[in-house]
């Protein structure tokens, strides 16, 4: 099989956000970066699927050169190459982001049996550049997915609805977005890690375009900062939590 | 009694000699045989840096070795193992003397033979030997302590015979040889030998009774000599060099490992801590082989006193086995169970136990790094930690900007890039940023640096976490990260002192940067602030109703060695009370080995100790570390104690009337900053 | 040009009804349609694609659930327009203003939408639900669906699920073990609510990843949401700010969720909760 996932980088924020003077980014001074919570499920799935079914899996990024880290990093877990595709840190609209990957998976020498993508970015939350990308190449798509099987040129997809699973099957070629809860990420080992530093990661500069859903300006949602009514400390407050369960009506 | 024997006077000298002879070589043989199979697994393990340092050990072979100070620790069993010990060292030349004399019954080592004043000596060591040997027979088949729980009791019992039979065989063969008037020494200088001829009649039987003696000794020695290399008293040979070996510099260090391949080597050369036998250092095989299976380390463990699996003398004994059995198998579980590898807390307890100075935590810290950095093997609930320390710079995954909001109300300066670097750094240590009860030390020690007038700042978001959770779990690849960012860092900002709350920073900074190129004057707080309390520059009111008793942390006092200053905090605010295993005896508080993110099975270890420091019937349980802080007020909170635990800093503050929080109370209830203002 | 096209899963799904309320305020006529049949989420979009092309609508709503989103994503894919998911704002023209959540709802975004029609998502609880005055007119899905559910697995266990429960108690770090869960299972039970747990407590391996409230869990709107040893990371918060009410039990006084908590405990909850348990069986006369 011929995998690749998608991922980006995101900065951990933290118990609260804090915004930059012109409030167009948030203030990433001191935070750490990580890839995006789903697409790590998605890469760890990429690298199972390689041991299952032999073949080879690609990570790609659309970021800033400060992205490498985080290409690294799935290759540390098993990930064999890297497509990064370099910005300023600018962002990207889903649109331009999807057809930066679609003309950089049109470059490849080889076709994938399956791209991957995180369900939505845990910044943007935008929910729609795996959808894009498939319609751009042509090929079926199915997000949400928990739960993945793939046998005779077919994947079994299972999507969490309403307290149950509703399960597609697909021929491959096809675009999958995964949640997190699809697989447990493994703990990259030194040895993963030092083969990923010489693993071939590939660079390019895709061109921009202009924005169709175009951010002005970030702002934090009112009500934060709010003062809770304090009830207590510790056992003693017991009571006084009852009491507010009885008001609520729920006890 | 041996049938060859016979005749008058024994068999003549060249049969003899010629017998000798082949019973040395056939002992020398199958001990140099059996030797060089260790021999050779050390020069194959992997390499230690132990050279330099002549001086220090030179002391510790006198000091440990000859004087068997650590042996001394326990008088009963000290003084038992301390008169075989210098009896054999005084009967080293009775050897040659014996091996002499098996072959001409009337030789004898020139002029030492003939000094009564060495007879002498001989009789009373023979004597002390005896006395240990009966000393070691009552601990081991009357008292049986269980210390020895799983160690080889037949192999020590054999050992013991051996060692009597050597003796025994000695003083009759000077007894006999004293009957028949041929003793090379006045007799008159060795009573009990001459006590012992009154047994023989001087006759015939008398003169078979001599050679007998003779042989039996000489071929007991060389029988010995042979069982040696394979059994647990090869120590008498791998003790002294066990000890020169040992870690000259302070005890909380690690060695590094190399993560990039040198001259001429590839990847595959790096060595990623202990997965096989063949991945152990030669110190490590020299520990293996010097282990007499005492269980001192055992008795001293906090896992294995509160019923975890780990016992540090069963760990090595089976890497021992591992060893001498070579192969590629897995030493855990093999060797090991996994479980006692996660249960140790690097308190060093064992290591300051040991008379044979054999390192536990080296070997145990290898065994992880070879576990998380190679098969990323190690319990789940450590996972958040690892990926947070890495990702987020410190183990609770906080965000780094939030780390200096302690310090926003009392005016801390935090240090930016560019600025002037203070006379100390404060280093507050992620656990006394982030956790509600350590951020009390965090401001208590911050006030009294600015009533005392010293020049200090933080680094705030700066300040990543020293790496030391991820060191003592394993990963010492993440570790190194952190050391080289943070060392940059300091260097960068023109550091030279820094004061550190928390012991394990202390540890880090002070003893484990220097490797990275961070070369600083580390403090701890409670040294820092005894100073300026000694100077005058902060004048503690002091409650002698306050009964205050101190729990050293593993970190400062056994790994660091600094014992007087927190309790003369301790002194200058209230009535100390001693609890029993303190000082470099302390007992865990459970954190260390980054146990503050792991699971405990068994009785907590915190638990055993904040019992222990209740029955001293002080109402106060003064710390100076945040793990503990936090390990031991769970505890008194868990154990329904009336004990409050406050660090020496947050004390201190409160003596001087600083304005910090109230005392009374376990510190977790009430809010903090119950409107205080700041006094100068 | 005139008509707002709103897409609704059901008439009386709450957050349908939400989305109607948002294209209720907008100037034009309302359309409310729904496509009939199994989920196939391409053939859907197809129809509503087409519905846009006969009806030239000013905008394209739906609800931000899950499935409203991927809906309109591939509306957006099929048009090659943009598509702005979660608003709890919009302003039409041209181009239209948007306010949108990003974060999961700890941050907002301010954007401009280049397109038309604007095709937008409603966040979850940004606007009051509305009842239709008609049904949603049905239509019938595009006739080729490759992709479509196959087979449908209902979930194993009795109990009540994170999302429907009126109570979800839910612990953090400071719970400390899996073990330490206990107390927080015999709470829930006691109000016939829900277990949920923070990222960290899956990651340590005490409860399974379907019980994670968050970002990238479950996202729960319970009339209570009581948050033990949570220290209350943006992530976490994502997945229960939609609660009605939220009851933070922390030992750290300065921990973030009581900036988001309606009430708030400052304690152990190893020992608040057990007492709280024992208070609730008194109350109940037991």
């Amino acid at each position: 099989m011929n995998i690749l996932v998608c991922v980006k980088r995101v900065p951990l924020t933290g118990g609260r956000i804090v915004l930059s003077d012109d409030a167009r980014a948030i203030s990433t001074r001191h935070l750490g970066f990580t890839v995006s919570p789903h697409e790590e499920c998605g890469a760890e799935e990429a690298v199972r699927l390689v041991e299952q079914h032999g073949g080879a899996s690609t990570v790609l990024a659309l970021g800033p050169a400060e992205a490498e880290e985080q290409l690294r990093d799935m290759m540390a877990i098993g990930v064999d190459r890297a497509i990064h595709l370099l910005t300023e840190g600018e962002e990207w609209d889903p649109q331009a982001t999807a057809a930066a990957i679609v003309t950089a998976v049109r470059a490849q020498s080889e076709p994938f049996d399956l791209l991957l993508f995180g369900n939505e970015a845990a910044d943007s939350c935008d929910y729609q550049v795996a959808i894009r990308v498939a319609y751009a190449l042509g090929l079926p798509v199915v997000t949400g997915v928990k739960g993945i099987t793939v046998a005779d040129g077919q994947i079994r997809c299972e999507q969490e609805t309403d307290g149950g699973r509703d399960v597609y099957e697909l021929p491959l070629p096809a675009v999958v977005s995964v949640k997190e809860g699809l697989n447990l990420p493994r703990y990259a080992s030194v040895p993963g890690r030092l083969r990923a530093k010489r693993k071939p990661l590939q660079a390019t500069r895709p061109a921009g375009v202009q924005a169709r859903l175009q951010m002005v300006r970030l702002a934090l949602p009112e009500g934060s900062g709010k003062q809770a009514q304090m009830l207590g400390s510790g056992a003693p407050a017991a009571a006084a939590i009852v009491g507010v369960l009885g008001e609520l009506g729920l006890l | 009694m041996r049938p060859d024997q016979k005749g008058e006077g024994g068999i003549a000298s060249p049969i003899a000699a010629l017998l000798l002879a082949a019973a040395v070589a056939a002992s020398a043989t199958i001990f140099v045989f059996r030797s060089r199979r260790l021999i050779g697994l050390m020069r194959a393990a992997r390499p230690a840096a132990r050279s330099g340092d002549i001086g220090a050990r030179a002391r510790n072979e006198v000091s440990i070795v000859l004087g068997q100070r650590k042996l001394l620790a326990r008088p009963g069993p000290g003084l038992m193992h301390a008169f075989i010990f210098w009896g054999f060292m005084v009967l080293l030349p009775t050897i040659l003397i014996a091996l002499i004399g098996v072959t001409d019954r009337t030789s004898t080592l020139p002029w030492l033979g003939h000094q009564g004043w060495y007879a002498l000596l001989v009789d009373v060591s023979c004597a002390l030997v005896l006395v240990g040997v009966l000393a070691a027979l009552w601990i081991r088949k009357v008292q049986r302590p269980r210390r020895f729980e799983g160690s080889h009791l037949g192999e020590a019992d054999l050992i013991l015979g051996l060692i009597a039979t050597i003796v025994i065989s000695l003083l009759l063969w000077h007894a006999s040889r004293i009957a028949l008037g041929i003793n090379d020494w006045p007799a008159s200088w060795t009573p009990i030998s001459r006590a012992l001829s009154h047994l023989f009649g001087g006759g015939q039987g008398t003169k078979v009774a001599e050679r007998v003696f003779a042989w039996i000794h000489v071929l007991t020695i060389l029988a010995f000599l042979a069982y040696l290399p394979g059994s647990k008293h090869l120590h008498i040979f791998t003790a002294a060099p066990n000890v020169w070996f040992k870690r000259t510099g302070a005890g909380g260090r690690l060695e590094p490992l190399r993560f990039e391949p040198g001259e001429g080597e590839t990847d595959e050369d790096l060595r990623f801590g202990a997965g096989k036998p063949a991945d152990l250092t030669w110190k490590q095989v020299l520990d293996t082989a010097s282990c007499t299976e005492c269980g001192r380390c055992q008795d001293a463990c906090p896992a294995f006193a509160t019923g975890k699996l780990l016992s540090p003398k069963l760990l090595i004994m089976g890497l021992r086995d591992a060893v001498l059995a070579g192969g590629e198998q897995p030493l855990v579980p093999d060797a090991v169970p996994e479980e006692s590898v996660w249960d140790c807390v690097t308190c060093g307890a064992c290591v300051q136990a040991c008379p044979v100075t054999i390192e536990h935590i080296d070997h145990i810290v290898d065994l992880r790094r070879h576990l998380v950095m190679v098969e990323s093997s190690f319990p789940a609930e450590a996972e958040p930690m690892l990926r947070d320390v890495e990702r987020a710079s410190n183990p609770w995954g906080r965000a780094q900007s939030e780390r200096a909001d302690w310090a926003v109300e009392l005016g801390v300066r935090v240090l930016e890039p560019g600025d002037p670097a203070p006379e100390y750094l404060y280093w507050v240590g992620c656990a006394t940023s982030f956790d509600e009860r350590a951020k009390r030390t965090a401001e208590a020690t911050a006030r009294l640096l600015k009533a005392a007038g010293v020049d200090f700042a933080i680094l705030g978001p700066r300040e990543s976490c020293t790496g030391d959770p991820a060191r003592r779990i394993g990963n010492e690849y993440v570790f190194q990260e952190f050391a080289q960012q943070n060392v940059e860092t300091l260097n960068g900002a023109g550091v030279h002192k820094i004061v550190a709350n928390c012991p394990h920073c202390f540890n880090t900074l002070a003893n484990e940067y220097p490797d990275f190129g961070g070369d600083y004057e580390v403090v701890h707080h409670s040294q820092l602030l005894s100073q300026l309390v000694g100077e005058g520059r902060l004048k503690p009111a002091r409650d002698e109703t306050l009964a205050i008793t101190y729990h050293d942390s593993c970190y400062l006092a056994r790994h660091n060695d600094v014992l007087d200053e927190p309790r003369e905090l301790v002194a200058a605010v209230g009535r100390p009370v001693e609890m029993e295993r303190s000082r470099r005896a302390t007992f865990c508080c459970g954190a260390g080995g980054a146990h503050m993110w792991m699971e405990e099975r068994g009785t907590p270890i915190n638990d055993a100790r904040v019992h222990e420091a209740a029955a001293t019937g002080a109402g106060t349980l003064a710390v100076a570390c945040p793990f503990c802080t936090v390990m031991l007020d769970d505890g008194v909170q868990g154990a329904g104690e009336q004990l409050r635990v406050a660090d020496v800093a947050t004390l201190l503050a409160e003596a001087m009337d600083v304005g910090a929080t109230a005392p009374g109370g376990t510190s977790a209830t009430g809010s903090p900053d119950a409107g205080d203002e700041e006094r100068t | 040009m005139s008509g707002i096209l709103l897409f609704a899963f059901e008439a009386d799904d709450e957050l349908s009804q939400q989305a109607s309320a948002l294209a209720a305020a907008l100037h034009g006529d309302l359309d409310a349609i729904t496509v009939q049949g199994s989920y196939a989420p391409a053939a859907w979009a197809a129809a509503i694609a087409e519905e846009v092309s006969e009806r030239s609508p000013r905008a394209v709503l739906a609800p931000g659930t899950e499935r409203g989103n991927e809906l309109l994503a591939h509306v957006g894919a099929l048009l090659d327009l943009p598509m702005a998911a979660n608003c709890t704002a919009v302003t039409l023209g041209d181009p239209a203003r948007v306010t949108r959540v990003r974060w999961g709802g700890s941050l907002l975004e301010e954007a401009l939408v280049h397109g038309s029609p604007l095709l937008a998502t409603v966040a979850p609880h940004a606007v009051t639900a509305q009842p239709f005055t008609t049904p949603p007119r049905a239509l019938a899905p595009a006739a080729d669906a490759p992709v479509r559910v196959t087979e449908r697995i209902e979930a194993a266990t009795g109990g009540i699920s994170l999302t429907d429960a009126p109570v979800v108690v839910s612990g953090g770090r400071g719970v400390g073990s899996s073990e330490g869960f206990a107390v927080i299972e015999e709470l829930a039970a006691l109000l016939d609510g829900a277990v949920g747990c923070s990222r960290a407590v899956t990651s340590a391996g005490w409860r399974p990843h379907s019980d994670q409230v968050g970002q990238t869990g479950t996202k729960v709107s319970p009339e209570l949401y009581i948050a033990c040893g949570i220290s209350g990371a943006t992530q976490h918060m994502a997945g229960c700010k939609g609660a009605k009410k939220l009851l933070a039990i922390n030992a750290d006084g300065e921990a973030s969720i009581f900036a988001s908590a309606d009430y708030g405990v400052i304690g152990d909850l190893h020992e608040v909760l057990p007492a709280v348990c024992a208070q609730i069986r008194k109350a109940r006369g037991a």
